[in-house]
């Protein structure tokens, strides 16, 4: 099946094939890196919405999609509550704060929900909930930063104190370390850093539709049937934060180049050995190969090259991920590699269409017509 | 039956003004063991005849029979396959696969032809000992002599068991001592296997080994042989 051709010049080729093995092991790594760079740094971002049990959110009208930005009338939540399909809706309060802890002064978003309600949390790692004011639970990811279990946190001005009591996996927000603390906590923190403020409202609506409702056909329906307020789905509340789609944006083409990269070595590679050994091609279909053989040891080349290629990355990145620092968490996530290896693969084979069009232009005449063909003389 | 039968093949390259005759109506029959060199200047139409009667070329005009196959009707994928199983090439130089081994050289034709690779290791390894090469089955072209290497050519001509074999200058590029043993080694193991076989060479010192000389001259066969 053309493999003694393919493995006689891989085995006889060592230098050239390793040196591309490694070259495009290491630009697998750096799209593969970067992949799981995006994929923690956009969780830093939009985890505490994206792993908080709320289906829909509903934001003031006038925030344009910034929970920063959002404040819901009273009124309003009341009239969230009885649409048709809301099983329940809660209070949500979202602010940016200086916090004081063990470890010093630490800017961090409290995120403050009704208590017995949701809007909290999914992905709890240690301790719990918290149950009564004055208890928080904090993004695990600081933990070593004075935000652990049991560590006293003051939320300045004021000093409105807070006991982690819970903690909790991919739960930051907007890259700052996240307190998920009781409503009222939240209220009493809002007014003691702002004594001047006549009360708080609520950033958002924590909603949840009722079984066999669709967030998303929920959320038109909150939208349309409340004044004032728009109702997103969980997954558009994520994708709609601010800089999320250019943060997607940018690593997008820096993956594409990366890839683009890739396409560009192993094409380019491929066709100069195909150009070089031209003359020993035009000799084996002189001597009756199909262009199918000679495609075939080409494919061959490729799967094992690129195949090789993206097992070292693989091994790179789960090196990098055990050296990574806890702050800044580097996860190997198994259906990114899948995915990214068979993306790779595929890419290499495209890639290589130059020189399977060289091949398939060959003209076995060829042989005939050069002294030392098959680059001997 | 001849093992190769070519009747008034005409082969013409380019069209209108520019075109350039290379045969003119040869005619030419090669019995199935006979052993024939085919002599000409450069530029006589040596290789394209050779090319012809190999399926490498399609004639213009004739019939080009080889054995029982009426190979100027084939299509390019039905010459191929004759290639493969059907004729025996050696070219000018002794051209071989420059990153496989002398072996290999030898099993990759047996590949193509999707033959057993056990025994097809056992035939190139009985044809490299036949060859005088048993000793260097595992080392690459440019660990060989030209003349090593021209015995690999020939032992990968013969490694399908071909109906005919062809061989393009196959002493062009060594000295007269060398050529004299290569022309020998290829009387010899086309002989004992009773297989025709053609050799293309421009130098007449060669073809005293040969059954028979033909001359081609401007594209026409001017002199058949005794």
């Amino acid at each position: 099946m053309g493999l003694t051709l393919a493995l006689g010049e891989l085995r006889r080729g060592k230098l050239r094939f390793t040196l591309l093995t490694v070259a495009v092991a290491l630009l697998v790594f750096l799209v593969l890196f970067q992949q799981t760079l995006a994929g923690t740094l956009l969780g830093f971002f939009t985890g505490a919405l994206e792993n908080q049990s709320a289906e829909v959110l509903v934001y003031g009208e006038q925030a344009r999609r910034n929970v920063e930005g959002s404040v819901v009338p009273l009124t309003a939540v009341e009239e969230v509550a009885s649409v048709k399909g809301v099983a329940r809706a809660a209070l949500l309060g979202e602010g940016t704060f200086t916090v004081r802890t063990e470890v010093g002064l630490r800017d961090a978003v409290l995120f403050g929900f009704e208590r017995a309600a949701w809007g909290t949390p999914l992905t709890l790692s240690a301790g719990r909930l918290p149950r009564a004011d004055g208890e928080a639970l904090a993004s695990a990811v600081d933990a070593e930063d004075g935000f652990g279990l049991g560590q006293r946190v003051l939320v300045e001005p004021g000093g409105t104190p807070f006991t982690v009591v819970g903690l909790a996996e991919d739960v930051r927000f907007s890259v700052l370390p996240t307190l998920f603390v009781p409503y009222e906590g939240f209220v009493a923190a809002t007014l003691a850093a702002n004594p001047d403020a006549r009360g708080v409202l609520p950033s958002l609506v924590a909603v949840d539709p009722e079984p066999g409702v669709s967030s998303e056909v929920l959320a038109a329906r909150i939208t349309r049937e409340v004044a004032g307020v728009e109702a997103l789905d969980r997954r558009t509340a994520v994708e709609s934060l601010p800089g999320v789609s250019q943060v997607r944006a940018s690593f997008a083409i820096i993956l594409g180049l990366g890839s683009l990269v890739v396409a560009l070595v192993v094409g380019f590679f491929f066709l100069i050995i195909t150009v070089q050994k031209a003359e020993a091609l035009a000799l084996l279909r002189a001597v009756g190969s199909g262009t199918w053989f000679l495609l075939r040891g080409l494919v061959v080349q490729v799967l094992i090259v690129v195949g090789l290629g993206v097992a070292l990355a693989a091994l790179l990145l789960l090196a990098a991920a055990s050296a990574s620092d806890a702050s800044f968490p580097i996860s190997v996530d198994p259906t990114l590699l899948a995915g990214t290896g068979g993306a790779m693969l595929a890419l290499g084979l495209v890639a290589s269409l130059a020189s399977a069009r060289r091949i398939l232009r060959i003209d076995p005449m060829a042989a005939t017509s050069r002294s030392g063909a098959g680059g001997l003389a | 039956m001849p093992a190769l039968e070519m009747k008034d093949v005409r082969k013409v390259y380019g069209s209108g003004e520019q075109a350039v005759v290379a045969l003119d109506h040869v005619t030419l029959t090669v019995a199935d063991d006979e052993f024939v060199a085919l002599v000409g200047p450069s530029g006589s139409g040596k290789t394209t005849l050779l090319s012809i009667a190999g399926g490498l070329l399609r004639p213009t005009e004739g019939i080009v029979r080889v054995g029982p196959h009426r190979i100027d009707e084939y299509g390019p994928k039905e010459l191929t396959r004759f290639r493969r199983e059907f004729v025996g090439f050696v070219f000018q130089g002794a051209n071989l696969v420059p990153f496989l081994t002398a072996r290999e050289n030898l099993l990759v034709v047996s590949e193509l032809a999707g033959a057993d690779r056990r025994h097809a290791r056992a035939r190139a390894d009985r044809l490299l000992d036949e060859l005088g090469l048993g000793g260097k089955a595992d080392r690459l072209p440019a660990q060989l002599s030209g003349g090593e290497r021209q015995r690999v050519a020939i032992g990968r001509a013969l490694m399908n068991e071909p109906e005919l074999v062809l061989f393009d200058e196959p002493t062009s590029s060594l000295d007269s001592h060398l050529g004299e043993q290569v022309m020998q080694l290829i009387r010899s193991e086309v002989k004992g296997r009773g297989t025709a076989a053609i050799v293309v060479t421009h130098d007449r010192r060669m073809t005293h080994v040969a059954d028979r000389t033909v001359e081609i001259s401007d594209g026409r066969l001017v002199d058949q042989g005794a």
